[in-house]
């Protein structure tokens, strides 16, 4: 580590690591991912040893007798006792190992002798000689650390040592880490040296220990010898990242000038993809991309936009004033007829071309920046109408879906889906159903059956087993260990009851009834409050996580019981996540999304012009519904195909009555299983009942060309330039509707967007406005299936001859696996994705990929990645 | 019309059961306010907003065109022509949201569900309520009577300070009804010893809100922004559960149930549905009845109205009379010669020419004014007048806006451009009895309006120079 390194340098580097994957960095640097605490001795005197990790408050520590220290070239040789120690409790090493269950403690030190003992205490965070979190210490001739967790006394013990006689008295590099499932390692000198298991969760951890070094916190365990450098991370290093850090050297090993270059770099790659990315993407790529390319010149990619255009070089690296684009927006005349720059945004290109216009993304995808500005949002989730039964049903044992549905208010879809937490708003009305269905819920359960889940007793005594009994049925209906608060909190309760004479089973009732109304069981609450870096999250938090997004409920006993033992690591998240997938809960979550995705509830309330379709009925929209949600359960699920396939697989299943509205010889009762392969024109998603009807009675080319463009291909348009008449042009004998498509595209004012959307309808022109097909419309027009797709980015069109080519275009396109990566990622996580989700989305997608492309293979490298695992703080320090 | 006007002590006497209880109505009634000192005329501040516009052009002819039912009121109001809201357009979405978004915000929406920032009603309740209203009012009550809900910036008006929805819209009469006047089911038992443990299982629920609210929350400000706005709703819960008697024999029952369709079936797929002339208006008055005297009863402070959703599709039909004499037969349907989205009233903006007549767009908007201005009457009649001798109409800021000065999608200058407001007076700030030409835009209109209510924010960014419209306050 470089002497001196700045906060800011840090912030820059983690967020980098964070941005671009900790193999990016240069091998030669210190591991910055996950630092808490940095102390390197610095500094050139005076009492304070400075924490200059960046991270939150700095931790810094007060030495009590300068005269029992010297300082040294980059270190602090300490030659008798005396105390080195926080102000404050360590507060922020606390919270974030607490929420990760992990830790690295690092130290490069040259022990004084070979003799001191106690442990001798090197780094410690503890309260007394008999109390603590952790300490690193050095017993005679070798290491010993203790680290304390729910399986271990309050002092840590049983300890992790290393072996006899593996303490030098040179400089050394000793790291401890533990991780999450409870495996503690010692490594001396960039190998391990040590190690058993730590078992137990760490929420018996102390909140007010501060941070000490070289000695116990009241003295009594002194530690001689020299600190060259000591480093908390709230993470488990890996054996490759401890190397590095080796490797690195007691002093970093660090060149400044190399330092300040990935300083600027990650800083310019920030900005571009952050910032100047998403300007250009808002104001330049209508006109200045792959397909329409005025004046000659693509603003979406690296090399044409730097080649620039008809008239010269649009961007010149650090020429501000050679370069055309920033002239032709500073002069005005660009963008052409749209809003302006802003201050801010002409500042950040000024800035960034003179910085020498990094540009470090293969294209700049305009749905990427759709919502940039909700970047910084973190909200609770509250459990949906559909959770909210679930989790009754899995936590009690309760149906109370008829009721549920009846009474809380519904959740209103935004950004596309109805679990989007920031509109997850709370009214008077889900106030008073929630505790209605409370009260219903208890009244048909067998309470004292359910009680003695968690309780043989049956005493009412809060002295005796009753803040036992809420704890442990509190931890079950709320998804994790309360804290003492909420177990007095909830003790209220039985007192009252027993105040009046009533039993135990009334207790119980009214217990869970309060539970059920809590707010850690009507929102999914996490720790938000940080340092405004992304931490892990912790176990339980976790286990939410993952049974939400996988079955739309609680953890069940099983993945509890992992969260319990700290079995949640990437390997224990694998296990959990394959077992879940073979539950029946992960179908019906599925296809939930499925449900909002396309929109589903939207076929209750179709209303077709009566005279116009005059064999509509209401049944028929259910059934299309239904064949929707059956192709998917088919494809996704019975055949395990890739999710792509949805587009193209040549197979449904649908009612009677729907096979005839099909044109389908209809087989047996109830629904039944068809195949396609021999049907023209019918197959796949985009050819269902349920998705055709999007485009009205006139089976619009605009209305079902858009759905395509926005929720297959998540391509954008903007809005009808000026002076172009928008309303919609009927039909007429000789006039098709793609015909008029094909009018407004080659209107020199319509054209240019037009042509991105509509000829993707051109295969449905053959469906009407239900989804019936024909080959005449009711003017007796032709129609025609054959048009070209023109993919989100890409330059040219792709002509197709029918509906079928169509549907294996898209089904075999990246654009719509990737799109589908996008949707199932947006609704797993119950938020818009925003710029800075976009490289670990893109990991995702490269890892389902890999893995066969399935919904089982997307689930899984969402639930592994650092979008579920880590979560975006609040900066609160 | 086939619904007679409802005043403040007879209103509920109508048809319906009493299957919800009523807190003590008249006791309501005798102390028309709950939180306010009796010579006290407490501050109050609503949105009004109605679908489609009246485009600039018309505007321009005062009360002898669309306008014509405002006259009456035209004493008590500020009509503010040339008010520019360009500024809340944000590219990709049609202007009928983004207008509707930036009615009472002044600003582009951010995503689909929420607003580029607060509106005017909750800045204004932020400045005169920041630790909140008085116990037992509804901090924010939206009521509406609309159809079209793709996006919920159609039809929402009032929202919290970061963009959110500040309320759930009632949209039913009898939901509105409910939310306002409306006790909790089952909680007037007499059963003591059984409410004695609901008490106690409200309060553990109350603690556990209170912490996720308090310093020691692990929230983010967003989330407990949220889990705070539950409490608030809890609190009203336990109001209404636990502190208010229980109603009198004989109290007056509920509301017809609407006649309406409402949900999703009231908007299927965007392709509009029929509306009867009648029915709508006989809902419209229902519920600016009960909007009205849950005002004039103090139960409400601030909130909004809606007069049908930004780009509203329905196809109307019916003999529309004003003073006596027929504006228009509606016939949307057959008179566009056009079935679906395609039939509804909608189309006439999008048909708006300033060389022909616009005859069907004139009625509509004439007809929707009629409703607006049947609100803003029962605010000043004698049943709202206020110890300072002036009416809660008066008193009040009420703004009134819509979603766009002209209905042609194809120029959004054009489109947002001349977007009518009204406002009144709010107890003497604000100059009434005109018809202005402003000429400025909706942001520093909005923000001279809270400077004018004694509000230290300001909507929009925090680095644009606010430019007072001095010409509008008194």
């Amino acid at each position: 580590m470089p002497r001196q390194l700045s906060r800011y340098l840090v912030l820059v580097l983690s967020f980098a690591t964070t941005l671009f994957g900790a193999e990016d960095s240069p091998s030669n640097h210190r591991v910055s991912n996950g630092l808490v605490a940095l102390y390197d001795f610095s500094e050139n005197g005076g009492n304070i040893v400075k924490d200059r990790s960046g991270v939150g408050k700095p931790l810094d520590l007060q030495i009590a007798d300068i005269d029992a220290v010297q300082r040294a070239a980059a270190s602090l040789v300490v030659k008798r006792e005396t105390t080195i120690r926080s102000a404050e409790p360590a507060a922020k090493i606390i919270d974030a190992v607490r929420r990760s269950e992990a830790i690295t403690i690092e130290a490069w030190i040259v022990p004084a002798n070979s003799k001191q003992s106690g442990p001798a205490r090197i780094v410690s965070l503890s309260a007394s000689a008999n109390g603590r979190n952790f300490t690193l210490g050095q017993d005679e001739d070798h290491f010993d650390v203790r680290f304390r967790t729910t399986k271990t006394n309050t002092n840590g013990i049983p300890s992790v040592a290393s072996p006899k006689k593996s303490l030098k008295t040179s400089l050394t590099h000793v790291v401890y880490v533990r991780n999450r499932s409870g495996q503690a390692k010692l490594f001396i000198d960039g190998k391990q040296n040590g190690g058993q298991t730590v078992a137990g969760s760490l929420s018996n951890w102390q909140s007010n220990h501060p941070l000490s070094i070289a000695n116990e916190v009241n003295k009594g365990r002194p530690w001689l010898g020299t600190l060259h450098l000591v480093a908390i991370y709230s993470r488990s290093l890996s054996p490759e990242e401890i190397k590095r850090n080796f490797v690195a050297g007691s002093q970093g090993n660090y060149d400044p000038k190399a330092y300040a270059a990935a300083q600027l770099a990650a800083r310019n790659r920030t900005a571009f993809e952050t910032r100047v990315a998403a300007l250009i993407s808002n104001h330049c790529l209508e006109c200045h991309d792959s397909r329409n390319k005025k004046g000659g010149l693509d603003l979406s990619k690296k090399n044409s936009a730097l080649a620039g255009g008809d008239t010269g070089k649009a961007i010149v690296p650090g020429k501000l004033s050679d370069s055309l684009l920033w002239e032709s927006i500073v002069s005005g005349e660009m963008p052409k007829e749209r809003t302006p720059l802003s201050d801010a945004e002409k500042k950040q290109l000024r800035d960034w071309i003179e910085g020498g216009a990094t540009w470090s993304l293969n294209v700049i995808d305009p749905a990427t920046y759709a919502h940039s500005g909700q970047a910084n949002d973190v909200w609770v989730q509250r459990l949906t109408v559909t959770e909210y039964i679930e989790t009754v049903r899995s936590a009690v044992g309760v149906d109370i879906a008829k009721e549920a549905r009846e009474i809380l208010p519904k959740d209103l879809r935004a950004d596309g889906f109805s679990n989007t937490a920031y509109n997850l708003n709370i009214d008077l009305k889900h106030v008073e159903a929630y505790a209605q269905l409370a009260e219903t819920t208890v009244a048909r359960m067998d309470a004292l059956k359910f009680a003695k889940r968690f309780s043989k007793s049956e005493n009412l005594s809060t002295d005796a087993t009753m803040r036992d009994f809420v704890a442990a049925m509190g931890k079950w209906l709320l998804r994790g260990p309360l804290d003492d608060r909420e177990v007095t909190a909830y003790c209220g309760i039985p007192t009252t009851v027993a105040s009046a004479g009533e039993d135990y089973e009334t207790a119980v009732s009214y217990l869970i009834e309060a539970m059920l109304q809590s707010p850690k069981f009507i929102y999914r609450i996490e720790t938000q409050r940080g340092d405004g870096s992304a931490w892990q999250v912790g176990n339980y938090e976790l286990a939410s996580r993952l049974s939400y997004i996988i079955w739309g409920g609680p953890p069940d006993k099983q993945l509890m019981r992992a969260a319990d033992d700290g079995k949640l690591d990437r390997n224990g998240v694998q296990q959990q996540v394959t077992r879940m997938l073979n539950d029946p809960r992960a179908i019906e979550r599925s296809k939930r999304f499925i449900f909002d995705w396309l929109d589903l509830g939207r076929l209750d309330n179709l209303q077709p012009n009566e005279e116009k379709f005059p064999n509509w009925t209401k049944p028929l929209a259910t059934e299309m519904r239904e064949e929707t949600l059956a192709f998917f359960t088919e494809v996704a699920w019975t055949q395990k195909r890739p999710l792509a396939e949805l587009l193209n697989a040549q197979v449904t299943i649908v009612s009677p009555r729907l096979a005839r509205h099909y044109g389908l010889a209809a087989e047996g009762d109830g629904n039944q299983k068809y195949d396609l392969s021999a049907t023209p024109g019918r197959g796949g998603v985009l050819t269902h009942g349920s998705v055709l009807t999007v485009g009205g009675d006139e089976a619009s080319m605009v209305t079902r060309g858009l759905f395509v463009l926005h929720d297959l291909l998540r391509g954008v348009v903007k809005d009808p330039p000026p002076c172009v008449d928008t309303r919609p042009v009927p039909t007429k004998e000789g006039l098709t509707q793609r015909g008029i498509a094909e009018q407004r595209i080659a209107n020199a004012n319509c054209g240019g967007c037009h042509a991105k959307f509509e000829p993707l309808a051109f295969g449905l022109e053959k469906f009407d406005g239900i989804g019936a097909y024909r080959d005449l419309d009711h003017y007796g027009n032709q129609l025609r299936d054959d048009g070209e797709i023109l993919f989100p980015g890409a330059a040219k069109s792709i002509p197709y001859k029918n509906s079928a080519e169509l549907m294996t275009l898209l089904a075999t396109s990246d654009r719509i696996a990737e799109s589908l990566t996008w949707k199932v990622t947006q609704f797993a996580l119950g938020r818009p994705l925003v710029a800075a989700d976009a490289s670990i989305v893109a990991k995702i997608h490269e890892s389902a990929q890999a893995d066969g492309g399935t919904y089982s293979s997307l689930i899984t490298a969402i639930v592994t990645s650092d979008l579920v695992q880590t979560t975006r703080t609040e900066n609160t320090q | 019309m086939t619904s007679p006007r409802i005043n403040r002590r007879t209103m509920l006497r109508s048809v319906g059961a009493a299957t919800i209880g009523l807190p003590l109505l008249e006791e309501m009634i005798g102390s028309t306010a709950l939180g306010a000192a009796a010579n006290e005329v407490p501050v109050r501040s609503f949105n009004v907003f109605f679908g489609l516009g009246i485009p600039a052009p018309l505007q321009t002819e005062g009360f002898d065109g669309v306008l014509e039912p405002l006259k009456p009121l035209s004493d008590k109001l500020l009509i503010m022509r040339n008010v520019d809201q360009v500024r809340c357009d944000e590219s990709g979405i049609n202007a009928h949201y983004d207008g509707a978004s930036g009615a009472f915000t002044a600003e582009p929406p951010d995503g689909e569900a929420r607003a580029g920032g607060p509106s005017i009603d909750q800045v204004v309740r932020k400045t005169h309520y920041p630790d909140g209203l008085p116990s037992g009012m509804v901090p924010t009550l939206m009521g509406g009577t609309f159809f079209r809900r793709s996006r919920v910036g159609r039809y929402v008006h009032s929202y919290n300070q970061n963009g959110t929805v500040a309320a759930t819209i009632q949209e039913r009469p009898r939901d509105l009804f409910e939310r306002v006047f409306g006790m909790i089911s089952g909680s007037d038992g007499t059963d003591a010893e059984k409410r004695q443990f609901k008490r106690s299982v409200l309060d553990s629920v109350v603690e556990q809100y209170q912490f996720f609210t308090g310093a020691n929350s692990p929230l983010g400000s967003a989330s407990k922004a949220r889990v705070a706005d539950h409490l608030e709703r809890i609190r009203e819960y336990e109001q209404r559960a636990y502190e208010m008697k229980a109603s009198p024999k004989g109290a007056p029952g509920l509301p017809p149930r609407s006649k309406l369709a409402h949900g999703g079936p009231a908007d299927p797929g965007g392709q509009g549905i029929d509306m009867p002339l009648d029915d709508l208006t006989a809902e419209w008055r229902l519920l600016a009845d009960l909007y009205a005297l849950a005002v004039q009863l103090d139960r409400v402070r601030f909130g909004s109205l809606t007069f049908l959703a930004a780009g509203e599709r329905l196809r109307v039909k019916g003999d529309y009379k004003y003073d006596g004499r027929t504006i228009w037969q509606f016939d949307d349907a057959k008179q566009l010669n056009a079935s679906g989205d395609q039939g509804c009233s909608h189309e006439w903006w999008h048909k708006f020419n300033e060389k022909k007549k616009n005859e069907q767009l004139r009625a509509h908007a004439h007809m929707k004014m009629r409703e607006v201005a049947y609100f803003l009457h029962r605010l000043n009649g004698p049943d709202a007048m206020e110890t300072n001798g002036r009416t809660i109409l008066e008193n009040s800021l009420i703004t009134i806006s819509t979603e766009s000065g002209d209905g042609r999608h194809n120029d959004v200058k054009r489109e947002l451009s001349g977007v009518f407001h009204a406002i009144t007076g709010a107890n003497g700030h604000f100059k009434t009895g005109q018809i202005m030409d402003v000429g400025a835009e909706g942001i520093d209109v909005y923000n001279t309006m809270l400077a004018g209510m004694g509000s230290k924010d300001r909507l929009g960014p925090k680095d644009r120079e606010f430019k007072s419209i001095d010409g509008i306050r008194a």
